[in-house]
């Protein structure tokens, strides 16, 4: 490795700031359109490790992300103010979610109300619009469905048990390129 | 939401009909046509599908995309 080389690193490390214990910083650096190569690195990373999990746990990736994903839902909702009501759950999880993931409550225009009785079951269909997981499975031209997706199950799960007090399961009904449609299915 | 078919570019394998989760389309005369539009929730898996390219959607939201590489865009920019 030659000095020259070297001293460039350095130079490329070295600054004049003055940074004091007390300064939080305001914003992030840097700005948005400079991060798109840090975007693209953790999207691959991830990708990688979901696909290696395959590999190795197969069937049992779901479950481990699955876990992971709730075990987040219920720590990230603790501090969020608990209610019965879904609808107002769901108010508090879109804000949670927001920036990561959009979704909006959604009714085939034969069913009368958002919340769904059939075959002895309750639930709610959930429209998820913008979404990083779909995002990322589609830049590393993975399936959509399989362990990634299963964290954010896992993390919808969780929130609404947090929030609710009930227990709830996530079931994916399709997967899109634009949109993916889910079952939140109500205990 | 609108949905259109171009019925001149559309070859009637019914692909959509059979992707679609909302039952949106039926063949007609060896033609897709939107028989139920309101019950489109935007997914676009159709217009992945469709061979023809003849599926136009108004009044959809675009997920956004975070993997667009900026770069590649700028270049094209300049040459479109
Ligand atoms: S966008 Fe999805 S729901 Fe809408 S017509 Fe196409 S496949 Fe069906
Ligand atoms: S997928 Fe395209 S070409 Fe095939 S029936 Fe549907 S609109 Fe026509």
């Amino acid at each position: 490795m030659s000095a020259g080389y070297i001293d460039e690193l350095h130079e490329a490390f070295q600054s004049d700031l003055v940074y004091r214990s007390e300064d939080i910083p305001l914003e992030c650096s840097p700005r948005p359109k400079e991060m798109e190569q840090t975007l693209h690195g953790v999207m691959k990373l991830n990708g990688l490790i979901i696909r290696s999990l395959e590999e190795i746990a197969g069937r049992g990736a779901n479950a481990v992300t699955y876990r992971a994903g709730k075990k987040f839902g219920h720590e990230v909702a603790k501090y969020f103010q608990k209610r019965e009501d879904v609808e107002g759950a769901l108010h508090e999880l879109s804000d949670l979610l927001r920036g990561q993931y959009s979704f909006e409550v959604w009714k085939p225009e034969d069913k009368e109300t958002f919340i769904i009785e059939e075959n002895g079951e309750t639930f709610i269909y959930l429209v998820f619009h913008d979404c990083i997981v779909r995002q990322t499975l589609r830049r590393n031209g993975l399936d959509q469905g399989g362990p990634l997706c299963q964290t954010l199950f896992g993390y919808v799960v969780g929130a609404i048990e947090e929030i609710t007090g009930r227990k709830a399961k996530l079931e994916i009904v399709h997967t899109g390129p634009n949109a993916c449609l889910k079952k939140l299915v109500l205990k | 939401m609108e949905i259109h078919v171009d019925k001149d570019a559309c070859v009637g394998c019914g692909l959509c009909v059979k992707d679609c989760p909302m039952h949106v389309y039926e063949l007609q005369n060896s033609v897709s046509v939107a028989v139920r539009p309101n019950n489109c929730m935007g997914c676009l898996s159709c217009h992945e599908i469709c061979p023809a390219q003849a599926l136009e959607h108004r009044g959809i939201y675009a997920a956004r995309r975070h993997y667009i590489d900026i770069k590649v865009c700028e270049m094209l920019r300049k040459v479109v």
